[in-house]
């Protein structure tokens, strides 16, 4: 949907809070280190890709079906809206399944008119932005 | 037996429940001294023990296990008891000595908590805090006159505390996630706020 300033809100509705993706900090130099040797090129590269991609990727894998049972197992729902320009931007309501269409229409009417609305049946954590 | 709580309980670094002992009974004549009182200062101290010893029972009756509780529980369940003995402390001087006991020392706030999330079990003890204080409030209220401005006012203190209620009422499920428990914790920690003041406001009251 689209807010009064043309700004564009995709709406995500779920049970389950996925896992947060976090990168290790293997492979950044130390402020120390002040020449920089080439044969440890291979070795900061395999680093990198391990800590930014490897392992945030194997976490994600073990933590998923924990975070999926957890998520059909409760009744709370999850609403986020995400704005990707000019930078992300994404919104968190949490509420229940009985609740989730009346928070949902809220929530929508709200965004149309350019505001962040608190409704009655659902918790707003604020906003994230990268 | 049950064998789970009390291990969740041992990995949680939970505090033994005989610590609290010293100070859990300091306030426990409360319950029975705020109905005792005529209406002034020395009724607003025993108001105020009252609420903080309710707090405290509370607290720890919804705790999972009888031995031990969690350390922040342990924290605001111990201040509140605290309190509540130097309220009673108070609401005695005040009603023996009259107007040379002062209302000085006396809080004027529950107990706040140092962290944003609460646990089930801090949520459900404070939950029945707000209704166990709710209905002592209405059912105070209704002893004056319906079309008193004072009183309309004091309605609407008690109307706010009702929606309070109702709020966490639509948000309470199974197995909430923190940012549900962080909610259903605003919601009640304002809903105390006020039907702390409510309980204030009806003590002093003259009528």
């Amino acid at each position: 949907m689209t807010g009064p300033s043309g700004d564009y809100w995709e709406l995500y509705v779920s049970k389950t809070a996925l896992p947060a993706w976090r990168e290790g900090h293997a492979g950044e130099r130390s402020d120390t280190q002040t020449y920089f040797d080439l044969l440890q090129l291979p070795f900061m590269i395999v680093s990198a890709l391990w800590s930014s991609i490897v392992f945030p990727l194997l976490r994600v894998v073990a933590l998923l079906p924990f975070a999926v049972v957890r998520g059909r197992r409760s009744r709370a729902v999850r609403i986020e809206a995400v704005n990707t320009f000019p930078t992300r931007e994404v919104l968190l309501w949490t509420t229940t399944d009985g609740l989730v269409e009346g928070v949902l229409d809220d929530i929508v009417a709200g965004l149309a008119a350019g505001k962040v609305v608190q409704p009655v049946g659902a918790v707003y954590s604020g906003a994230q932005r990268d | 037996m049950r064998i789970l709580p009390r291990l969740k309980a041992f990995a949680r670094d939970g505090v033994p429940l005989h610590d609290l002992g010293s100070v859990r009974g300091v306030g426990s004549d409360a319950y029975d001294l705020v109905d005792g009182l005529p209406r002034g200062p020395a009724r607003v101290a025993a108001w105020n023990a009252y609420v903080l010893q309710t707090y405290g029972d509370k607290l720890i009756a919804a705790s999972e296990t009888t031995e031990r509780v969690a350390v922040d529980t342990a924290h605001v369940a111990g201040a509140a008891y605290q309190l509540a003995g130097m309220c009673l402390d108070c609401a005695r001087q005040l009603a023996t000595e009259g107007a040379e006991a002062s209302l000085a020392n006396v809080p004027d706030a529950l107990p706040h908590w140092h962290t944003p999330i609460r646990s089930h079990e801090q949520l459900v003890g404070m939950r029945e805090t707000l209704e166990a204080l709710r209905i002592y409030a209405a059912f105070d209220l209704q002893t004056f006159p319906a079309d008193d401005p004072s009183t309309v006012a004091m309605l609407e203190l008690l109307a706010a505390v009702d929606a309070d209620l109702a709020t966490v009422d639509l948000l309470w499920i199974r197995r909430p996630p923190a940012e549900l428990r962080g909610g259903i914790g605003d919601v009640l920690t304002r809903g105390l706020d006020k039907a702390f003041e409510l309980g204030r406001l009806l003590a002093d009251r003259r009528s």
